[in-house]
């Protein structure tokens, strides 16, 4: 036996549900997975709705909904509470002819069909009781369209997770990969930085070497033109040659004379003692760049953190002149820190770098300290520029953060640099005040396991 | 020239840098020498300076703020930049703040060096013994606004015509403005008029246009170039510099009230100019590091020579 659907419901169920068919941005709702479950009447007897349990065609339903005239879902009756009517001694008969409202549960799950499965799933969550007997029932605007099972909210939360989690899986990915592009540029742009400095370092030398060495190389050809022509006239005088042709002679040696310039001569020493001086400053230049890049040195290895130090400071100090800068370096005993140097170094340039650029007046002050403390190594860098503001203080070891002009500032700076740090172990930490300046202390442990870096 | 030596003050932060130019230059000119921008500005200002040659990269002032306020103390002082590195920025300060006669590298070729610094000296001393007999009138007084100036013409080389428009809404109707599409066309321009400002925007660092503007100098040296690019090359602007003198170098898009006071200065430059032919020397460029007309093609060449032919004319 069946029960016609309700007349006030016919139209509804007349078209089955659709496949579900979602794009992947949208959030899914219940619709996609409505059953046009054919309500039951309240006044259908036990025994017939019992035998809508036997038809195939609901095989797979726990429980089938009671449904108005007016089309209210009033309630459902579950497989389940069938089942434990019948088993009772005279179940059937005392229960079979009367209808289905006695046995109903009155207070099934009602969802409305734009429910979304995240909100279905936490309302079936809490609603369901163990076991699982009851599925529930679909609503628009108050009225019977449907039922849904919880087992199909079970599968789409499932393969939603799983398109997720695949889709974090290829934003992880390509964030990876464009963190990857950061370092390399915030490296670049360090590098350039770098490099301009250097290119002025050298060439400031390099000037006055070459002026130098020029302007003694024509003292010197004009000198050794003298000594030749006054050995020729000393030999004229004594060999004893012809009067008139040592006469010559010494005029020549005269003329000569006229040209040197006694006081190029002794110039020339003060201007070789420069030479020497600028060419030793190059000289020192390209053994720190190597020293900072470590070029011929790879991985960790015991490093003197003050001697990382003495290079960066070194390496930073274009930028610490050009802005005028006095630098207070107070290095403190400090045992051999186990380190990757090129990447300490990374760090060093860019607190000192930072700490420069802070400083916006004349009066530029940056201290730079080490310390041993309890088997750790310390640095502080401490400068006295503009400061850091409050709300910015907690971002500015974020990626992308910057508070420089655009162009100046990867943003990255920073990010990289506790990235190094706490690679190796260590802890780097910021305190400042507006107008008063800030202070960087990186700690590291003697003992590093150090990770490859990023 | 007069016998007197000329005084050339030099300006960097390196002891040693003043001392080997003090020991170059010694017999060639009376030398002040300081490490401080400070101090270099004050000097200018005491003492007669003919040359002020200057390091960029100071603690304190830089290079370019030295020049500025050299130039607006001392206008007939000549101006040069002696610098080990200097970013494309200072560059364009040096030229649209300080208008510096030369920018040289260091290390320096000691002779060269010495050329341009005298050339530079003797230029400067002219222009010290013209003011002192034309009496206390200031060398850069805006002349008045007389029949020729408001004549005064102005040619835009400017591919997509966006700038010319501008131009000409930024200048009053008076000045004539004549659009260019393309160098042999704006050649043809010269030719046959009497172009007083030249703006030409410049999108290849080795392309025509930056060697036709180095030759149109030596051709017409009263004739003042405005260069708008968005190339950020400081080779390119190094030689606009020595052998083109460019006027103003403007980063593109230049913002509006920048390219309108270039447009007032050049024309008001160039009034300067053709009243006091004296002061075109200021102006004289290098030769070129190579030659041009290798790229240029034979339209161009053409066109090249009617301009000559021109200029010749006019000046004979």
């Amino acid at each position: 036996m069946t029960v016609a659907p309700h007349p006030a419901l016919s139209a509804n169920l007349a078209t089955p549900t659709q496949a579900p068919a979602q794009r992947d941005d949208a959030p899914i709702e219940l619709s996609t997975l409505r059953l046009p479950t054919p309500p039951v009447p309240p006044d259908t007897c036990v025994i017939d709705v019992a035998q809508l349990f036997l038809d195939a065609n609901y095989a797979g339903l726990l429980s089938l909904p009671i449904v108005a005239a007016d089309g209210a879902p009033v309630g459902m009756i579950s497989r389940y509470e069938l089942m434990r009517v019948f088993l009772q001694p005279y179940g059937r008969e005392l229960f079979g002819r009367r209808p289905i409202s006695v046995l109903m549960n009155h207070a099934p799950l009602v969802l409305s069909v734009e429910t979304s499965i995240g909100d279905a799933a936490r309302a079936i969550a809490q609603h369901i009781r163990s076991p699982i007997t009851d599925d529930f029932v679909l609503v628009e605007n108050g009225r019977y369209v449907g039922t849904a099972l919880v087992l199909d909210v079970l599968r789409a939360v499932e393969g939603r997770l799983a398109d997720r989690s695949t889709e974090l899986e290829r934003a992880y990915v390509r964030l990876k990969s464009s963190q990857a592009q950061l370092v390399q540029s915030e490296k670049m742009a360090s590098l350039g930085q770098m490099v301009a400095g250097l290119v002025h370092e050298i060439n400031t030398p390099l000037g006055y070497v070459r002026n130098n060495v020029e302007m003694t190389r024509g003292v010197l050809a004009d000198a050794s033109q003298l000594i030749v022509a006054q050995q020729a006239a000393l030999d004229a005088l004594l060999g004893g040659d012809v009067v008139a042709d040592a006469q010559a002679r010494l005029d020549e040696v005269e003329t000569l004379r006229l040209r040197v310039d006694p006081a190029a001569l002794d110039d020339t020493a003060a201007l070789l003692d420069d030479t020497l001086h600028g060419v030793g400053q190059i000289g020192d230049l390209v053994i720190n760049l190597k020293d900072f890049s470590r070029l011929d040195q790879a991985g960790a290895q015991k490093a003197d953190l003050n001697h990382l130090v003495a290079s960066a400071l070194k390496i930073a100090n274009h930028i610490l002149r050009k802005r005028g800068i006095e630098v207070v370096h107070q290095p403190g005993e400090l045992p051999p820190v186990e380190c990757a140097p090129a990447q300490i170094n990374q760090v060093l340039l860019n607190l000192l770098t930072n700490a420069a650029q802070a400083i916006e007046h004349e009066r530029g002050r940056i201290v730079v300290a080490t310390r041993a403390v309890e088997g750790r190594a310390m640095v502080l860098i401490q400068d006295n520029g503009k400061g850091i503001a409050a709300e910015n203080q907690a971002r500015i070891f974020d990626p992308f953060f910057t508070t420089k002009p655009v162009g100046e500032g990867t943003g990255m700076g920073l990010a990289i640099s506790r990235q190094i740090i706490e690679q190796h172990g260590g802890a780097i930490r910021m305190t400042s005040s507006v107008g008063q300046g800030t202070r960087f202390v990186v700690v590291l442990p003697l003992r590093a396991v150090v990770r490859e870096a990023a | 020239m007069s016998d007197a030596l000329p005084c050339v003050l030099f300006v960097d932060d390196e002891e040693r840098i003043l001392r080997s130019l003090r020991m170059l230059f010694r017999g060639r000119a009376e030398i002040l020498a300081t490490t401080s921008g400070r101090e270099a500005v004050e000097l200018v200002r005491s003492h007669r300076v003919h040359v002020v040659v200057s390091d960029q990269r100071m603690p304190g002032m830089t290079g370019v703020d030295v020049l500025r306020e050299v130039a607006a103390c001392s206008p007939p002082t000549m101006r040069i930049l002696l610098t080990g590195y200097a970013d494309l920025d200072a560059m364009t300060a040096s030229v649209n703040e300080g208008e510096i006669y030369r920018f040289v590298e260091k290390p320096w070729d000691a002779q060269r060096l010495i050329a341009t610094v005298e050339q530079a000296a003797r230029i400067a001393m002219d222009e010290f013994d013209a003011q002192a007999s034309r009496g206390a009138e200031p060398m850069a007084a805006k002349p008045a606004v007389t029949a020729e100036r408001a004549a005064a013409h102005v040619l835009v080389l400017d591919e997509d015509g966006a700038i010319a428009a501008q131009v000409r809404e930024l200048l009053p109707p008076a000045v004539a403005v004549t659009r260019a599409g393309d160098l042999e066309s704006a050649l043809e321009a010269l030719a046959t008029q009497n172009v007083a400002v030249m703006i030409a925007q410049l999108s290849s660092a080795d392309g025509d246009v930056a060697d036709a503007l180095k030759q149109l100098k030596r051709l017409r040296p009263a004739m003042l170039a405005i260069v708008l690019s968005s190339l950020r090359d400081s080779r390119l602007l190094l030689g606009l510099i020595n052998e083109g003198q460019v006027f103003r170098f403007l980063l593109q898009p230049p913002p509006r009230e920048l390219l309108r006071r270039a447009l007032i200065a050049a024309l008001e430059r160039h009034e300067a100019l053709r009243t006091q032919t004296r002061l075109l020397r200021r102006h004289d460029v290098e030769a070129p590091a190579r030659a041009p007309a290798a790229t240029i093609s034979a339209r161009v060449l053409g066109a090249w020579r009617r301009l000559r032919e021109a200029t010749v004319a006019r000046i004979a």
